[in-house]
């Protein structure tokens, strides 16, 4: 085998992860190549550093309060849908009552009202272009996030 | 100890529960991941509040998504993948952070103590250099030095966490550690030339 070959199963010996006919290849490689040996004691320093860490764990008391903690993002996420939801719905009754009260009134001219009516429905199909490329990009997002 | 298949069943039980709107069923996902969820983040963005704040938006992702949990799938990968990803997101939002020096006080911090003072005082540096070349790890590399090192698992369970073969599991930590020796000797040739 080439030292290329080699070096790519070094973690697994290292790790004692291989079987017992690649643990032998790897050893009878190492016994005359002398740059292996030398890869291997690097990697046997960082093998020896990272195995000397260990996190300190939080304190009682902030284990005791974490699902507090996540439900309360729970409950401000649910918070803003209603939150956003109402104010969506009070724009819109707003806006509708506004425009229907505009082609209600007999002293503004046609035109102007055609011009607002053009206005209002290239918003709509704007909108909802925009709303669809969202969905669309959302959808393809969470899908990202949860595979791998 | 609960056997490896009665975890999953009681994850696929409770997520079954989720999705039907059951936010009790999360706090049993939540006592039981809490712990691994906060110190697999802690690894990767090597930061005690932002691992604590992406480990709680993980369990929050989970609620949200709960209904595109695939069930003949485990929790467990389908979960460390969302800690990831925001992991991730942690560390692309604070690169230029990032690139700042590494100081022991900082090390100290996140470390359990071990050993006399002298001893301490030593390994305490060479933790410091691993930590400072961990900063400078691309983010698949990172992430496999701290499954493996500082979680622990093997590589058949990295293999099925991260949805990979095991040769590419071995690879893959092969030139992770190789990296991370090189980072660490550019730190102490640096070190040495400010001396």
């Amino acid at each position: 085998m080439q030292c290329d070959e080699i070096k790519e199963l070094l973690a697994g010996y290292q790790d004692g992860e291989l079987d017992g006919a690649q643990t032998a290849q790897v050893r009878e490689h190492l016994a005359g190549c002398e740059a292996c040996r030398t890869e291997l004691g690097r990697l046997n320093k960082v093998k020896e550093v990272a195995s000397k860490v260990q996190y300190k764990d939080l304190p009682l008391e902030v284990w005791e309060g974490y699902w507090q903690g996540v439900y309360r993002r729970i409950e401000r996420g649910l918070g803003w849908i209603f939150a956003s939801l109402g104010a969506v719905i009070l724009l819109c009754f707003g806006l509708f009552h506004l425009v229907r009260d505009f082609f209600l009134r007999p002293e503004i001219s046609i035109f102007a009202k055609l011009g607002v009516a053009g206005l209002i429905i290239g918003g709509a199909f704007l909108l909802v272009s925009l709303i669809r490329e969202r969905m669309f990009a959302y959808h393809r997002e969470r899908y990202r996030e949860v595979q791998r | 100890m609960k056997k490896n298949g009665s975890m999953k069943e009681d994850d696929a039980m409770l997520m079954h529960q989720l999705k039907r709107g059951r936010v009790k069923a999360l706090s049993g996902l939540v006592e039981k991941y809490k712990k691994q969820a906060y110190f697999l983040a802690l690894g990767m963005v090597g930061n005690a509040d932002d691992a604590f704040d992406v480990s709680q938006e993980a369990f929050l992702r989970v609620y949200q998504s709960a209904r595109t949990f695939d069930d003949k799938q485990p929790f467990f990968p389908w979960f460390y993948a969302i800690v990831a990803n925001l992991c991730r997101n942690v560390l692309k939002k604070r690169q230029t952070v990032d690139s700042r020096q590494v100081d022991i006080d900082e090390v100290g911090y996140l470390l359990a103590d071990d050993g006399t003072p002298e001893t301490e005082l030593l390994e305490r540096e060479e933790k410091r250099k691993l930590f400072a070349a961990m900063r400078k790890l691309p983010f698949a590399d990172r992430e496999i030095i701290n499954l493996n090192h500082f979680r622990m698992m093997s590589y058949d369970e990295i293999a099925s966490i991260l949805n990979i073969p095991r040769g590419t599991v071995m690879s893959r930590l092969y030139y992770a550690r190789r990296r991370l020796a090189e980072l660490m000797e550019e730190d102490e040739r640096h070190a040495m030339r400010r001396d």
